[in-house]
């Protein structure tokens, strides 16, 4: 590909038609939810902080959940980017032959990604707000359950990471950038904006 | 998966694996000289306490109870001493 200097970056970089994909909403809970599991992971003896910390990222994750079924926005929508095994399959098949679509939103497999994600930190939180009432205090099935769960984010975050690393190289698109700035390169023929 | 499925069952394992979690330490030498945990869970007991748990940690004797006034309590006891051992604040 020709990097024209004139025309601007190719790879996503801040040319004046970039297009706002992500809300300022998505990117400081993205930034918010990223810091209280980290901060929980680091503080996994419980604790006050801990506590605040789940609490948070509880309510961030059941908030991204309400924009995903309700909001108007629709790279926002489950429906958008939640995608059936089928459609799923075809696109990590495509990876492999370099000639997956670019997704303007969520590719299909980060889409599972994110409700992966998401169902870990409600489970977490529900099992970890579960286990600091007087009824499970010190209740080994609940705080195995959390525990589980907690260490299941040491799983998937680096899949997560590591999925938004590899599409940022394929797609020679900055996705960190992206979920800084909220806005990413226009779509051009082929790529796949509106999936619903 | 199956890669997914192995390193979450590691996790677990990992997780499972009793750890000293540092909120107190107990010199309490050889489990030898150790009061057996039933002992303060009925001295506790007799203090109104409502005993979930007793686990070790740190070398101490860790208590996961409400207490008499019913708080839920995470609280650590010498295990030779049965002595309340106090934790870091955190």
């Amino acid at each position: 590909m020709h990097r024209g200097r004139v025309t601007g970056p190719p790879d996503g970089g801040d040319d004046g038609a970039a297009v706002r994909v992500w809300p300022p909403v998505v990117r400081w809970g993205h930034w918010a939810l990223a810091a209280c599991v980290l901060g929980c992971l680091l503080q996994r003896d419980g604790g006050s902080w801990h506590e605040r910390m789940g609490y948070t990222a509880l309510a961030l994750a059941l908030g991204r959940c309400a924009l995903g079924w309700f909001s108007s926005l629709r790279h926002l929508r489950f429906a958008a980017f939640v995608h059936g095994p089928a459609a799923t399959w075809a696109y990590a098949r495509a990876l492999f032959t370099r000639s997956e679509p670019r997704h303007l939103g969520h590719n299909p497999l980060g889409g599972w990604m994110i409700v992966a994600l998401l169902l870990a930190v409600t489970l977490a939180g529900a099992s970890g707000a579960l286990y600091v009432t007087d009824r499970y205090w010190g209740d080994d099935t609940v705080h195995a359950i959390h525990r589980f769960i907690g260490w299941s984010f040491a799983v998937l975050v680096p899949l997560h990471v590591g999925g938004v690393f590899l599409t940022s190289i394929l797609q020679r698109e900055n996705l960190l950038g992206a979920l800084l700035s909220g806005r990413k390169r226009p779509a051009a023929p082929g790529d796949i904006d509106l999936d619903a | 998966m199956r890669t997914t499925f192995t390193a979450m069952t590691a996790c677990l394992l990992f997780a499972s694996a009793a750890h000293a979690t540092g909120l107190a330490t107990c010199d309490s030498g050889p489990k030898t000289g150790w009061q057996p945990p039933a002992k303060l869970e009925q001295a506790l007991k007799d203090k109104g306490w409502t005993v979930r748990k007793i686990k070790e940690d740190g070398g101490c004797y860790e208590v996961y109870a409400l207490d008499a006034q019913g708080k839920r309590q995470e609280a650590y006891f010498h295990p030779v001493t049965l002595e309340p051992v106090p934790t870091k604040p955190r």
